[in-house]
């Protein structure tokens, strides 16, 4: 293996370093997703219609998110926008 | 069983473990927590150890914020940049609703305090061994963490009894 294919992005030479990346990656894009979200959310987007984009159900998202944004945005209605 | 034996400090070293990982966005609690959470504790042998070689619970939560940016840095991913990007809402905490299990790594620093504890005659298990625990594991993250704030294992391991000799007397 040359010098440029060992130190190109993505494929550090040190299988550590390389599976870190993908710890650190996994809790960056909870934090990520939490983050849009919530963020959807207050734009006054539906459960359904995030749910959408992200290709999932919308139970999903509820369970996953509805409690931490409402404890985060008390009084806040549920979004409504194209439901 | 795991935590028998445990003292009251070593009990809420691990509750603030949990507490840390929570906050630092970790799913899993490590060893690195486990030793944020003796320096979170902030008293007895350990914590003191940790002090005298200028370890401190704000240099430690640092030091583990820099390895996940570092780890991204590696595949081209600015954290800082997702930050940005995300806005306000953007927090790495493990939300209230989650639970965050004990690490393999973290089972084995425990496992590995209880044999400590035995092979130094000792009845309880405390921080002390826990960190000694946490130390045993060269390849962990929490020995890598000392590392880079400038502490290696054995040095802190050798003020460690240190401070143990001093307080026995």
């Amino acid at each position: 293996m040359d010098e440029k294919t060992r130190t190109r992005v993505g494929g550090p030479e040190d299988p550590r370093e390389g599976l870190e990346a993908v710890v650190a990656l996994r809790r960056t894009l909870e934090a990520l997703e939490a983050a849009q979200v919530e963020n959807a959310f207050l734009a006054g987007w539906s459960w359904a219609r995030i749910a959408d984009v992200l290709g999932v159900s919308r139970q999903a998202v509820h369970k996953k998110h509805a409690a931490r944004i409402k404890a985060r945005h008390p009084g806040r209605p549920p979004g409504r926008g194209g439901a | 069983m795991m935590f028998t034996r445990f003292t009251d400090r070593t009990r809420r070293s691990v509750e603030a473990a949990l507490d840390e990982a929570r906050m630092l966005g970790h799913d899993s609690l490590g060893d690195e927590d486990l030793l944020l959470g003796i320096l979170s504790a902030d008293e007895g042998i350990a914590a003191g150890a940790l002090s005298s070689l200028g370890v401190t619970l704000e240099g430690a939560r640092e030091a583990s914020e820099e390895m996940l940016s570092g780890a991204l840095a590696s595949i081209g991913i600015s954290l800082e940049e997702v930050r940005r990007e995300a806005g306000e809402a953007f927090d790495m905490r493990i939300p209230d609703n989650r639970r965050i299990p004990l690490s393999p790594a973290a089972k084995e620093a425990l496992v590995e305090a209880r044999k400590r504890m035995r092979r130094m005659g000792d009845n309880y298990l405390g921080t002390e061994h826990v960190l000694l625990g946490i130390l045993d594991n060269e390849d962990g993250a929490a020995v890598r963490m000392l590392a880079r704030m400038g502490v290696a294992a054995d040095t802190l391991e050798g003020r460690l009894f240190e401070f143990r000799d001093r307080a026995t007397g």
